[in-house]
């Protein structure tokens, strides 16, 4: 595999072999597979097959064993988290991670962080180039809000609001950072079959503004409904790959799935 | 947007009040008190930046108070440098020692933290009690200059009073600017889920450290004005004791609030001097007080009397309906 690819023409994001295991649980062994730009990707798998794992180690959470996760054209090894942010990932958490008592805007500006650079002085004297970077940030975190159609709970307590809507309202905050490769984890979990609708048009919405969507999911229905493709994942390997017409007609996935 | 009016015009009310209460009053004894509760407000504005706002817990924070008293007053005392150089000096070390602790024990959290704060507290304790040569041990450090424009000394009485309140204020401001900033919402997004703001691009090592320097700056800040306006320091003022006060000081008053932090300090700096004939069992008191405050007002005094309001306030519309 070429290695030397530049940033713009290659997959935005490839593992290479990645291995984890926790004491003797292999949780993770050998996954290679890339993400190429402007798609909808999907990794499933059963319970216990180790998408969580495989979510943790490409967002920078752990480090592989073995092999090496590669973003834009560099490994990820020894990036911080916030860094990697800031190269243009986002994510976003299976338990919804909102910071409870703060507003919905303020969630969403936090999101903005990485894009923006007022330091401890901007803050306390606050000269017009903060309050314009202020400014625009708010009027960009609220046309987020918007985008996923939650303009309206703008000024209400993060935590005071129905987990549908936070759930919104957490992909509003990874989307502030303007990411080139957003990562969903699971991010039907716990939706009802209206929400789930109105997730699914939202992803593909977010597809056509030119980001590539990585979700690690287990509703089957949504992720045949919008993947472009469709990894895999059974006891830690990579079962197969391929677009949601040929998993859904493979052998083994559905082997896998009713546990023959 | 109403808020930054209501703020503005909280300032100038206390401002206001601040300024009726110096040219008013003629007792030394209140000057005496007032003084006390503005030293306390500025340490318990310190630690809520900390506590209230990063949510970072710290048990030895009367050390950078320490630290900051005895700096200045042994540059000052010893070296014959001018408080006004002198104070500055011991802020710069105080920021120094804080961002050499902050480094390892920042990665600690919750209990962990708490306990690595508590560790430093008392190193810093015994180093002001056993280094006697410099320190002058336990009976402390005496004949410590005022704060002396052209020989009018600003430290104390009337002036001393003027000068800590204003600290007070300048503090709050700077704090709220900065608690309603980029750097403020990462402080406060590092409080509710540390993760979730790294996940987000908050560098959470970098922004923990800054703000752990910046409150121990300004808890060295008020040490300093301490050391200057008395003239004697003694480890007793800056031990354990002491941190674990400060903590109850701002949970008393209420996390993450300004005011809460006012509030506190103005009751536990007030309460110790109306029961001097129970002061054996102060930490008793104090512990009473916080186990209350925790049942009834688990935001604090100042959230409590806020929701309080509120609630009376639905009552009573709900008793006068709309014609």
């Amino acid at each position: 595999m070429n290695t030397h690819e530049t940033s713009e023409n290659g997959p935005i994001l490839s593992l290479e072999k990645v291995s984890k295991a926790f004491g003797g649980v292999q949780a993770v062994r050998d996954v290679s597979f890339a993400v190429e730009r402007g798609r909808i990707h999907a990794v499933i798998g059963p319970n216990g097959a180790g998408k969580t794992t495989l979510f943790n180690l490409v967002t920078g959470v752990y480090t592989p064993d073995a092999g090496r996760i590669v973003f834009k054209g560099r490994p990820i090894a020894g990036v911080p988290v916030h860094a990697l942010v800031a190269l243009g990932m986002g994510r976003t958490f299976q338990n919804v991670e909102l910071f409870s008592g703060m507003s919905v805007l303020e969630n969403v500006l936090v999101g903005r962080h990485c894009r923006t650079k007022a330091g401890f002085w901007g803050a306390v004297l606050k000269p017009a180039s903060v309050r314009d970077e202020e400014g625009s940030a708010r009027s960009f975190a609220l046309s987020m809000l918007d985008f996923v159609g939650m303009a309206h709970a703008a000024e209400r307590r993060a935590g005071d609001l129905p987990f549908g809507w936070q759930r919104m309202c957490e992909i509003a905050r990874a989307l502030a950072g303007e990411p080139e490769l957003l990562l969903l984890d699971e991010p039907a979990a716990g939706l009802n079959a209206s929400e789930t609708r109105e997730l699914a048009s939202l992803i593909l919405k977010i597809r056509d503004l030119g980001v590539t969507v990585l979700l690690v999911e287990h509703d089957m229905s949504l992720t045949m409904e919008i993947s472009d493709r469709i990894a895999v994942l059974d006891q830690g390997a990579l079962l197969a790959i391929g677009a949601p017409r040929e998993i859904q007609a493979d052998q083994r996935v559905i082997a896998a799935y009713l546990g023959a | 947007m109403k808020r930054p009016l209501a703020n503005t015009l909280a300032y100038a009310l206390f401002a206001a009040a601040v300024a009726a209460t110096g040219f008013g009053l003629k007792n030394p004894y209140y000057f005496q008190v007032l003084t006390f509760i503005g030293i306390n407000t500025l340490l318990a504005v310190s630690l809520n930046l900390l506590t209230g706002y990063a949510g970072q817990i710290s048990l030895g924070h009367a050390a950078f108070f320490g630290i900051g008293a005895y700096a200045s007053g042994i540059f000052s005392t010893h070296f014959g440098i001018s408080p006004w150089l002198s104070g500055p000096a011991a802020l710069v070390l105080a920021g120094i020692v804080a961002y050499l602790v902050g480094l390892p024990t920042l990665k600690l959290t919750g209990y962990y933290l708490a306990m690595g704060t508590l560790g430093f507290g008392m190193i810093v304790s015994v180093i002001l009690n056993n280094w006697s040569a410099v320190t002058g041990g336990s009976s402390g450090l005496y004949g410590i200059k005022g704060l002396t424009i052209l020989g009018v000394n600003l430290s104390q009485g009337r002036n001393g009073f003027f000068l800590i309140w204003l600290l007070v204020i300048a503090t709050f401001f700077l704090c709220g600017r900065l608690v309603d900033s980029r750097v403020g919402r990462a402080l406060r997004a590092i409080h509710y889920s540390e993760q979730a703001a790294r996940s987000v691009g908050v560098d959470t090592a970098g922004v923990k450290l800054s703000v752990f320097v910046l409150s121990a700056v300004i808890a060295a800040l008020a040490g300093v004005f301490f050391a200057h306006s008395v003239g004697f320091i003694s480890p007793g003022s800056f031990n354990f004791l002491m941190s674990v006060r400060l903590v109850a000081m701002v949970v008393i008053g209420g996390m993450a609030s300004i005011w809460g932090a006012l509030l506190g300090a103005s009751l536990l700096t007030i309460l110790p001097e109306l029961l001097q004939a129970v002061a054996e069992y102060e930490m008793a008191t104090y512990g009473l007080i916080l186990i209350l405050v925790m049942i009834f007002f688990p935001e604090g005094l100042v959230m409590g009397i806020r929701s309080a309001y509120e609630h009376a306030r639905n009552v009573g519309k709900r008793a006068h309906p709309e014609p």
